[in-house]
């Protein structure tokens, strides 16, 4: 399944918090709308490198959905940053 | 009470072991993995596939240079590294020398067009039994934990 939303906490001492939940659902409308020409690029990027157009659309596939999951929590000197995808 | 405990104690009370042999029975006994729920003898059931590989790090300020402690806790899933190392067969092959002559350069004789995918998938495998730990000496807080779960 590909990532559906992005959890974001940035939290920096003497400046404020920033809680953002970001729908990535809602990139598919762009990315639907953009298909012809986002194949297009892959094609030729794929052809100029002679590689399979497939191949590195399954990989990069592969990739999105194995992302949802990912958790990533570093804070130092009070200041906080989480990203989780879920 | 557990059967072979009552058995032992029968035997010391009839006075077929000593008090020391009865002992070492009983902690024989203790050292025996305990069977679960389910049917005596039942297998241990293997435990379940690891889904993530977490690294956590806590470094102190003869580390970083920053005030405090520094943490970091990542958790990523199994899968996303195995489609991150599935990325490493859409590398070109005319880039194949460049970087096997920069691994090399590096100290890491690594020859990128002999891995296959199926050596991918084993080495995705045996991660899954990796743990790293590395704890600092001398007053220095800095830890690194690798592990999956």
């Amino acid at each position: 399944m590909t990532p559906n939303i992005a959890i974001v906490h940035v939290a920096i001492p003497h400046w404020g918090t920033i809680k953002a939940w970001l729908p990535l659902f809602l990139l598919w409308i762009p990315a639907i709308l953009l298909s012809p020409l986002i194949f297009l690029v892959i094609l030729a990027v794929c052809l100029a490198g002679r590689i399979s157009p497939w191949r590195t659309i399954a990989s990069f596939w592969a990739l999105s959905c194995a992302l949802p999951g990912t958790d990533v929590r570093v804070s130092t000197e009070g200041n906080k940053v989480l990203v989780r995808i879920l | 009470m557990n059967e072979n405990r009552r058995q032992i104690l029968e035997m010391l009370a009839a006075g077929k072991i000593t008090a020391d042999e009865a002992e070492r029975l009983i902690a024989a006994l203790e050292d025996q993995p305990k069977p679960g729920n389910g049917s005596a003898g039942q297998e241990i059931q293997p435990k379940g596939k690891p889904k993530y590989l977490r690294v956590l790090v806590e470094a102190d300020e003869s580390m970083t240079g920053n005030k405090g402690l520094t943490t970091v806790n990542v958790r990523v899933p199994m899968q996303l590294l195995r489609a991150g190392v599935r990325l490493a067969s859409l590398i070109p092959a005319q880039a194949h020398q460049q970087l096997d002559d920069a691994l090399n350069r590096h100290g890491v004789p690594l020859t990128l067009s002999q891995i296959k995918p199926e050596n991918l998938e084993e080495l995705i495998d045996h991660l899954e039994d990796l743990t790293v730990d590395v704890d600092g000496k001398d007053g220095n807080a800095t830890k690194v934990r690798v592990f999956c779960e």
